[in-house]
């Protein structure tokens, strides 16, 4: 649920995203390549829904998978 | 001693040659530095997302190992000096998954061929399949962004009317 604060509108609070269940792991691909986006950047949390942690991991498990070559820098 | 997972890209070539040499180069490396192996095995053989030291594809080993803090780095050193190593990459983790210990074993029996890497520039097959949109929202932008239709300058504009009066007065005609 949004909610309306002194610094306006904080953004859905409510349906977050979280990675409890299936932790993010560099050797999953197929799962990572979904929060990219068509340039091959990471996507952002308002884009994914991920939690600030999960976003972290998301961040971390991408960056591994690019430094062996199994997801792309660019592109 | 913390338990680390490694993952270690091996130059094709010589995989082709012999799987248990070229699992034995990581091995030994890892041996040689206190490093105690608990599992080792094939993970997967795939096309490269960009060329490495020249390779667009490679074969990657995953090793589950234990080693004192203090050798990582002079191990890492090793791994990156290695021509046959192209990439290399340890993280530590909590414990060895249970499938794990499994896989490696059946790699280890006797019956278990490794296939034969494919040529350098081989392209990997693609199975169709319907992935779905995997946005929380309902909008359809998931490719690269349309430039936006530049509004039309006021001389434009003036010839565009120009140009509707005259198809009005030749209708008229």
């Amino acid at each position: 649920m949004a909610v309306k604060g002194k610094f306006g509108r904080r953004g859905n609070t409510r349906n977050r995203r979280t990675c409890d269940e299936q932790p993010l792991d560099y050797k999953d691909v197929e799962t990572l390549e979904k929060h990219l986006t068509a340039y091959g950047q990471i996507q952002g949390r308002r884009r994914t829904g991920y939690v600030a942690k999960c976003q972290r991991d998301l961040k971390l498990a991408i960056k591994r998978a690019r430094h062996l070559g199994l997801m792309p820098f660019v592109g | 001693m913390t338990i680390y997972e490694g993952m270690y890209l091996l130059d094709n070539e010589t995989v082709r040659k012999d799987w248990g040499s070229a699992k034995s180069i990581v091995t030994g490396t890892l041996e040689k530095h206190g490093a105690t192996v608990h599992t080792a095995r094939r993970w997967d053989e795939r096309r490269l997302a960009y060329p490495i030291k020249k390779r667009n594809r490679a074969t990657f080993l995953l090793t589950y190992f234990e080693i004192p803090g203090e050798n990582i780095p002079a191990m890492r050193r090793d791994f990156e000096l290695n021509d046959y190593v192209l990439r290399s990459l340890e993280i530590a983790v909590e414990a060895i998954p249970e499938t794990e210990t499994e896989l490696a074993q059946a790699e280890q029996s006797a019956d278990f061929i490794v296939p034969t890497p494919p040529d350098d520039d081989a392209v990997d097959e693609v199975e169709e399949t319907d992935d779905g949109d995997d946005d929380m929202d309902d909008d359809d932008d998931d490719g690269p962004r349309r430039p936006r239709a530049r509004r039309a300058t006021k001389s434009k504009r003036d010839e565009d009317s120009d140009d509707d009066e005259d198809a009005d007065a030749s209708e008229e005609d």
